[in-house]
């Protein structure tokens, strides 16, 4: 665990002094103002929830872009990482450090922006939608990640994009392929206008399903990786 | 080497490099190369692409090769954080993490290492390269020969049995350059084995006589620096003058023994000798006594790149 932790604590520095951190907290306060405008424009002066839960999905696709997959594809693309390769320490601690600093930062901003833009909007939040943002939060990092390290050039537009472009449009398609989606099977969990026909535990089992994938492609190609 | 250096160190090869080649893609890295290692200070010297970084990634642990077996303390580095554990890797390039401070920066890679104790093993480590005064500075603001200093501090601080060192002079001020050449002596002289890469002949000449000379991924030559000389020696020097009358400098120079080829242009003269000193004191003389005016003097051998292409096609003679 002593790389790990390691790794994490300076993940965690480097976030903390560069701007990244800022610019995710800006993208996590925009589904506040999106639940208070919908909120104004209603009659009852209430926003859907499953619109605004839909809103802080749509974050979900920037925050782990910006605080998993920018740092790992820099590393790699500025071979930093030969520093860390001739150390004698596992691969995957580097990818299993950042996500240790990060997820906890994503569920926090993530967590905090549906809280606040509930209650912008006229609701309380559910205990299972906050699970289910901790739940697509990790697996969105992990999915960040496995990108950042295919692709460390464009680990970030990548990954936005894939958020953007096939995890979200999938999950609102009515057939089987919405299963290949986290946000899809959050909405599930959270009981938000979810289509998938299966129940929380299987929607859990669903999202762990496609970290797993990732996170199986992200170390397999961390461990081929060469400086 | 002293005798202390050699008692220090351990018996057998430290590397044993045996018809290694690395590919990258289409792209060759070195080829076929076999190369044992003992210990002291050995020189990596080659010009920029020669295969240099990539040897010492492959001895690093960074590479596997593409064919052939590389073994450092009996074990391949890539698959060993055993043997990782007793190497300190200075890389080539700059980049590293900009928002810490070189002190942060030491310390967290003295763990990632294994030091028992980073932070003071940090401490010591940047104490070494002279860079106490700016270890709480973050890296992002240094100069280049800050940056070197403190990647050489990272190779050091876990206290590595061998240190590989990718062009460690490079951007570095003539006093840090004659410190820093100094403390690289006084690791050997302790025990440590260290591999420097450079494609500065002076460079290298300055830290140990033992060299390597890679060229487009080949080991051209090995062994004594001095021996590496008497080869380039035995090609004739050459010396390209551009002056006001080239005839009149040729034919004074045609009548030299020791000057065994004059090639004429219409802005001057390329000559080759066998005693470099002797033509160059006859220049001399022949600009005075003529009156002569010279626009440029040069050695095209004192381009490293002249002497790669002259040990090349000695080799395939």
């Amino acid at each position: 665990m002593s790389p790990i932790r390691t790794l994490a604590g300076v993940s965690l520095r480097r976030m903390l002094r560069g701007r990244a951190l800022w610019v995710a907290a800006i993208v996590a306060v925009m589904p506040i103002g999106f639940a208070a405008v919908t909120a104004s424009q209603r009659e009852l002066g209430v926003a859907d929830p499953s619109d605004v839960f839909g809103f802080v999905q749509l974050m979900l696709a920037v925050l782990p872009a910006l605080l998993v997959a920018s740092p790992i594809g820099e590393d790699i693309e500025d071979r930093a990482i030969t520093y860390l390769w001739s150390r004698p320490i596992p691969r995957w601690s580097m990818l299993v450090g950042t996500l240790l600093a990060a997820v906890p930062v994503v569920w926090v901003l993530a967590i905090a922006s549906w809280c606040l833009a509930s209650l912008a909007g006229g609701n309380a939040p559910t205990l299972e939608s906050c699970i289910a943002l901790v739940l697509g939060g990790l697996a969105l990092a992990i999915v960040a990640g496995a990108i950042a390290t295919l692709a460390p050039r464009f680990g970030m537009a990548l990954t936005i994009v894939y958020m953007l472009f096939f995890d979200l449009p999938l999950g609102v398609m009515p057939a089987a392929i919405h299963n290949v989606s986290v946000t899809e099977h959050g909405r599930t969990f959270a009981d938000l206008k979810g289509i998938a026909e299966t129940t929380p535990a299987g929607a859990a089992l669903g999202i762990a399903v496609i970290a797993g994938v990732w996170a199986a492609i992200g170390l397999w190609r961390i461990s081929r990786l060469e400086a | 080497m002293s005798e202390a250096s050699a008692s220090a160190r351990p018996p057998g090869n430290l590397v044993n490099v045996d018809r290694c080649s690395k590919w990258y893609g289409q792209v060759l890295g070195i080829s076929d190369v076999s190369w044992k290692l003992a210990g002291g200070i050995v020189g990596l010297l080659g010009p920029n692409g020669a295969g240099k970084s990539t040897l010492i990634k492959l001895i690093a642990g960074l590479l596997r090769p593409s064919r052939g077996t590389l073994e450092v303390f009996g074990a391949t580095p890539f698959h060993s954080p055993e043997v990782r554990r007793r190497i300190g890797y200075a890389p080539e390039h700059e980049k590293m993490w900009d928002e810490l401070t070189a002190h942060e920066l030491v310390t967290v890679m003295a763990e990632l290492a294994g030091a028992a104790n980073p932070r003071t093993a940090a401490e010591a480590a940047l104490a070494q390269v002279g860079m106490t005064s700016a270890m709480h500075r973050r890296v992002r603001g240094f100069s280049k020969g800050m940056r070197q200093r403190t990647k050489l501090a990272t190779a050091i601080a876990h206290d590595p049995d061998l240190l590989l060192l990718d062009e460690p002079l490079t951007g570095v001020d003539p006093l840090a350059r004659i410190e820093i050449v100094e403390w690289i002596r006084a690791l050997a002289a302790a025990g440590k084995t260290v591999i420097v890469s450079s494609h500065v002949l002076y460079e290298i000449e300055a830290l140990t006589s033992e060299i390597i000379v890679i060229h487009r991924g080949q080991v051209l030559a090995e062994g004594n620096v001095y021996e590496i000389r008497k080869l380039i020696d035995r090609h004739p020097h050459r010396i390209r003058v551009e002056c006001d009358r080239p005839r009149v400098l040729a034919a004074a120079l045609a009548e030299a023994p020791h000057v065994s080829r004059i090639e004429l242009s219409d802005r001057g003269l390329l000559i080759e000798t066998r005693d470099p000193d002797r033509c160059y004191d006859l220049l001399a003389e022949i600009t005075l006594a003529k009156e002569l005016t010279i626009d440029s003097l040069a050695s095209p051998d004192n381009n490293l790149g002249a002497v790669f292409e002259y040990l090349t096609s000695e080799r395939r003679a």
